[in-house]
């Protein structure tokens, strides 16, 4: 049974998603601010925390970035805020997804299941995401059985995203991991390489799903 | 007080000003006064109580008049003392060496009293200057630090505002999709939940728009992707309709906040579907024109209220007849964000009927690779 942590200040919010989630088959503990909640998670050890951004005293972002130096548990940021930026700093401080409220509970419980598989697909040397497989030793990409012809860049692209694959990615964290060094902004050259790989990907492979401000996300077909 | 600023204080005295011809008036005359006095009197007090008396008034001068004045009266009562009073009267010539030596003295004093209580003043008023230019400064400061502070305090409350505001509603979609599908009293409280939502969003995002707490992030952008941004949230809306979309397949890349553009685009789009017809369809249709993005955005309602053209964007503008449910929000949104990204919105009735919006945007386009 997966344990989870909601950290939320609102307590009809923490009440409501404890029913969601025990009716999931999950273990729920819950804290009511950022203090309190890095105890539990030192305490429970649990296997997912679902994290709201707009806390008191000790904020979210903080309460996020003291949790990554000990643990690599996944989180779930959940924020009424649709600020761009803020999501964009939750997610390169180690957030592995948002959702904002209003959300709906069905994309909240995909988003969980998501965040929580990423622990056991790094361990293997092939990344399969619906039809499409890479293959990480001899940089080879097929989608349906079927070669796929990339580039050395757009195979880097497409293995970020689908190392990822249901989770958002931003933008800086592709260009690190694919345009490590160059000095340039390699933006305009991100869209160019996207735009090719959704070509290539075509109607039956992943979609690359852009959202605006943040990054991209790789869904299956 | 500097070189330069004493230089300034003396350099090019200006065209005499209407004061200080009353001044060199006023001088003279007082000189001519006293000079009347101190005659009477010299029998009993002698030439050199004149002496004191020109000097004293040179120097009251000099505390309330400018130099050129103050030192006029101070050569002419030299002059006149000379004249009238140091014997051999109505002379300039001295026969005396001690009234040589007690002359010399006089027009030494007097000058050079002239010339230092002027010159005190002078850098009096440089220094009142001065302080007056750091205050003001000061103030100027002040004044940005507490604008900032207000501007600090202006987000911080918005964000609180929609906190407190959109929680609730969060939790009200929570509890429905606990309650599940079934209950047709749940969906109507969804219906009006998801109304609620769209207010409360309009009326956050026209308080954005209107305290220019707005800036627009450009990036490289796909025109495809903010088409599916745009379409995305209003998906329900937009299912008994179909849209043709027309000239993005061939759009290059272009730099714009495509954040800002997917949310007018939307609002637009949301507006369209209130107004036409149920299963009518909705052309978007992309063009690139001089530098200038191109979005038309036409329906086939029943067009535009004669005259509203402008109107149309005004805030709480609602449309005579216009169906229940909207705010009269979302179209001055969209003009408020077209603005700032120094863009702009327009709406027309199509000359064969439907609703055309047209939204213009300044974009930058690939650089050629």
């Amino acid at each position: 049974m997966s344990k989870a942590l909601i950290i939320d200040d609102e307590q009809q919010m923490r009440r409501l998603l404890r029913m969601v989630l025990e009716s999931r088959g999950y273990e729920v503990c819950e804290a009511a601010d950022g203090q309190l909640g890095l105890q539990e998670a030192a305490f429970h050890r649990p296997d997912v925390v679902l994290l709201d951004l707009g806390l008191p005293g000790l904020n979210g972002i903080e309460v996020l970035k003291r949790l990554r130096e000990w643990s690599d548990v996944p989180v779930l940021i959940l924020s009424v805020r649709d600020q761009e930026a803020i999501k964009v700093e939750a997610l390169e401080n180690g957030a592995d997804d948002y959702v904002t409220k209003p959300f709906g509970t069905a994309e909240l419980l995909a988003r969980l299941t998501v965040i929580q598989r990423r622990r056991f697909t790094r361990q293997s040397a092939e990344i399969v995401v619906g039809a499409l497989k890479l293959d990480l030793l001899h940089h080879e990409a097929s989608l349906d059985e079927v070669p796929l012809k990339l580039t050395p860049t757009e195979f880097a692209l497409l293995k970020v995203l689908a190392e990822h694959a249901g989770r958002i990615v931003t933008q800086n964290q592709i260009i690190k991991q694919v345009w490590a060094g160059q000095t340039s902004d390699p933006s305009e050259g991100l869209r160019v390489h996207i735009n090719h790989l959704r070509k290539k990907l075509g109607e039956t492979g992943p979609r690359i799903v852009n959202e605006p401000g943040i990054g991209y996300r790789l869904e299956e077909a | 007080m500097s070189a330069a600023q004493r230089t300034s204080v003396q350099s090019s005295p200006p065209p005499l000003s209407l004061a200080e011809v009353g001044q060199y008036s006023w001088g003279l005359t007082l000189v001519f006064v006293l000079a009347s006095t101190c005659w009477v009197l010299l029998s009993y007090t002698g030439d050199t109580f004149a002496a004191l008396v020109f000097l004293m008034a040179i120097v009251l001068a000099g505390t309330r008049w400018n130099r050129g004045p103050v030192l006029l009266m101070a050569v002419v009562s030299a002059l006149v003392w000379n004249y009238f009073f140091i014997p051999p009267q109505y002379t300039l010539h001295i026969e005396k060496p001690q009234d040589v030596v007690m002359f010399s003295l006089f027009f030494i004093v007097a000058l050079s009293m002239g010339h230092l209580i002027t010159q005190l003043r002078a850098r009096e008023a440089a220094l009142a200057q001065h302080h007056q230019e750091r205050e003001h400064l000061l103030a100027e400061k002040h004044r940005a630090e507490l604008l900032a502070e207000s501007e600090r305090l202006h987000h911080t409350l918005l964000d609180s505002v929609a906190h407190e505001l959109k929680t609730p509603i969060a939790i009200i979609r929570t509890a429905l999709d606990g309650l599940g599908q079934g209950n047709p009293y749940a969906q109507e409280i969804e219906t009006a939940n998801r109304r609620l939502q769209r207010i409360v969003e309009s009326f956050l995002e026209m308080t954005r728009v209107e305290s220019d707490a707005l800036e627009p992030k450009p990036d490289w952008c796909e025109i495809g992707d903010v088409l599916h941004a745009a379409t995305k949230p209003i998906q329900q809306e937009l299912a008994g309709h179909t849209l043709l979309i027309t000239g993005t397949k061939e759009m290059p890349l272009l730099r714009f906040d495509s954040r800002l553009l997917a949310q007018v685009l939307g609002n637009v789009l949301h507006n369209a579907t209130r107004y036409a017809p149920p299963g009518s369809d909705i052309e978007i249709q992309a063009a690139l024109v001089d530098g200038m993005l191109e979005l038309r955005v036409r329906d086939h309602g029943p067009g535009l209220p004669l005259g509203a053209e402008e109107q149309l964007f005004d805030k709480f503008y609602r449309a005579p007849d216009s169906p229940t449910g909207g705010t009269g929000l979302g179209l001055a949104i969209a003009r408020g964000l077209m603005r700032a990204m120094k863009g702009d919105i327009e709406a027309y009735t199509h000359p064969e009927g439907g609703a055309e919006f047209m939204l213009h945007l300044p974009v930058k386009t690939r650089s050629a690779a």
